[in-house]
């Protein structure tokens, strides 16, 4: 049986490294820390790999991890994150024509985790309302709700900055 | 706001994978999968002990038993191998049969036991082995590569003074290779032959080293088909690959006749065609240092 699991887990894992890896990066901003994340979820999920008792959940059972992993190393390391020297440098030689992605990134960047973590399970990662209920751990309605909220928000910022592009 | 989603989506799957990436997910999968194998070995470890104990206890306990397995009639207890467990694994293209030998009815129980959990804790390995590296084929999607292997013993010698056990273990890959291991065993004294007790002195493996060297220079003389990997023989292979002497504690058997077999594995003194070179070594070469005429005649 464990066998059984360490195998499926290991394909999990073997298949979802790059999407975990943005996910990953998509808390703490920075290669070095994503990767960081990436080795320690993997090291919590084989060697607690007893603890999941349906195989058929494995996904979500390693993504909770990796989110839960990079949410402990935000609380350890409380602070501003700082810009990696490749989004400097982009955003130092920003063309024109980029500033609308940069704001986007940015507003999702800024959206608090709670609501950026659904919008990038469900839209980016793919994931049912179901499996990222799973992943964080939440009821299925308040994960419907916050990503309500989320898109509100998101739309909001968007309208902000649009406004300021206009009037700038 | 689908559209805007698409493009933040964009955004998303954008951010550059470093190329360490791929190193740091596999050896973080080795790491965590070698703590768990090493915290299951423990818990097996023992299970194994107890199950043995358990096999020898009723092979010793019961005459029925006992006599069903040595198959001879009487209360006699008769020093035997036999299988005690076999490992299968048959696939289109990954198959493993791995014999597990083990010794019974010894009066020498610790060293019995200590052969016997040798054997199965050996046999394990190799299946784990194995095991692991058809996982990493799977991984790699060779899923025809074609990996076999083959591990069991033959009995080589078995009379009243001693019992030789050769245990094989035969690898193919894209080419094989075959490791040989031999225990030999007193049966009146009970105990483990190894090849430095039968000589008075360390002198054997000059004397052991140039009867090889002298059977290796015959053969190759009287047929060409021959090649062993000695100094003048071949200039494909650097000096310090050449035969010129075995070692304390060369693999060895000693056969029906009472003679000193030296074996060697496959690649060790000789192109893999060769298979697995073994000589008998005449008595009278070795006659000087040898301890008694006890085991070697």
């Amino acid at each position: 049986m464990n066998r059984k699991s360490e195998q499926i887990l290991t394909n999990c894992i073997t298949e979802n490294k790059e999407n975990i890896y943005r996910l990953a990066y998509s808390y703490v901003k920075n290669k070095e820390d994503a990767l960081d994340i990436v080795q320690d979820s993997i090291y919590k999920a084989m060697t607690s790999i007893e603890l999941l008792k349906d195989s058929t959940v494995v996904k979500s059972w390693f993504y909770r991890i990796v989110v839960n992993t990079s949410l402990d190393f935000l609380r350890k390391h409380k602070r501003v994150h700082p810009m990696d020297q490749e989004k400097l440098e982009f955003y130092a030689l920003g063309a024109e024509d980029s500033y609308m992605d940069i704001d986007l990134v940015r507003t999702l960047a800024d959206l608090p985790p709670k609501y950026r973590e659904v919008v990038v399970l469900r839209y980016f990662e793919d994931m049912k309302i179901e499996e990222v209920a799973e992943v964080l751990q939440e009821n299925v309605n308040t994960v419907k709700t916050r990503l309500y909220q989320a898109l509100r928000l998101l739309r909001m910022k968007l309208k902000d900055s649009s406004l300021k592009e206009t009037n700038g | 706001m689908s559209d805007i989603l698409e493009h933040l989506r964009k955004e998303y799957q954008s951010v550059p994978i470093p190329e360490e990436l791929d190193l740091i997910v596999n050896r973080s999968i080795k790491q965590a999968l070698h703590t768990r194998k090493a915290k299951r070995l423990k818990v097996k470890g023992m299970t194994v002990a107890a199950a043995i104990l358990v096999f020898l206890i009723a092979i010793n306990a019961s005459t029925t038993v006992a006599n069903a397995l040595a198959s001879i009639p009487g209360v006699e207890r008769i020093i035997k191998v036999l299988t005690l467990q076999e490992f299968k694994v048959k696939d289109s293209n990954y198959e493993a049969d791995i014999k597990v030998p083990a010794i019974t009815n010894m009066e020498n129980k610790e060293l019995q036991l200590g052969l016997n959990q040798k054997y199965l804790a050996e046999s394990k390995a190799l299946y784990a082995q194995f095991q692991a590296e058809i996982e990493e084929l799977k991984k790699q999607g060779l899923n025809d590569a074609h990996v076999g292997i083959d591990a069991g013993y033959e009995v080589k010698t078995d009379n009243d003074t001693i019992l030789s056990i050769g245990r094989y273990f035969l690898q193919t890959a894209a080419s094989s290779s075959t490791v040989m291991q031999f225990d030999t065993i007193d049966k009146k004294n009970q105990r483990l032959i190894t090849l430095p007790m039968l000589f008075k002195d360390d002198q054997y493996i000059k004397l052991v080293s140039d009867n090889i060297l002298a059977q290796m220079k015959e053969q190759m003389k009287n047929d060409d088909g021959k090649i062993y990997w000695i100094a003048g023989a071949t200039d494909y292979i650097s000096k310090e690959e050449t035969f010129s002497s075995i070692k304390k504690d060369q693999s060895f058997y000693i056969n029906e006749d009472g003679k000193l077999v030296i074996v060697f594995n496959k690649y060790e003194v000789a192109p893999g065609s060769m298979g697995l070179p073994e000589f008998i070594i005449p008595t009278d070469a070795i006659q000087g240092d040898l301890v008694s005429n006890h085991y070697i005649k």
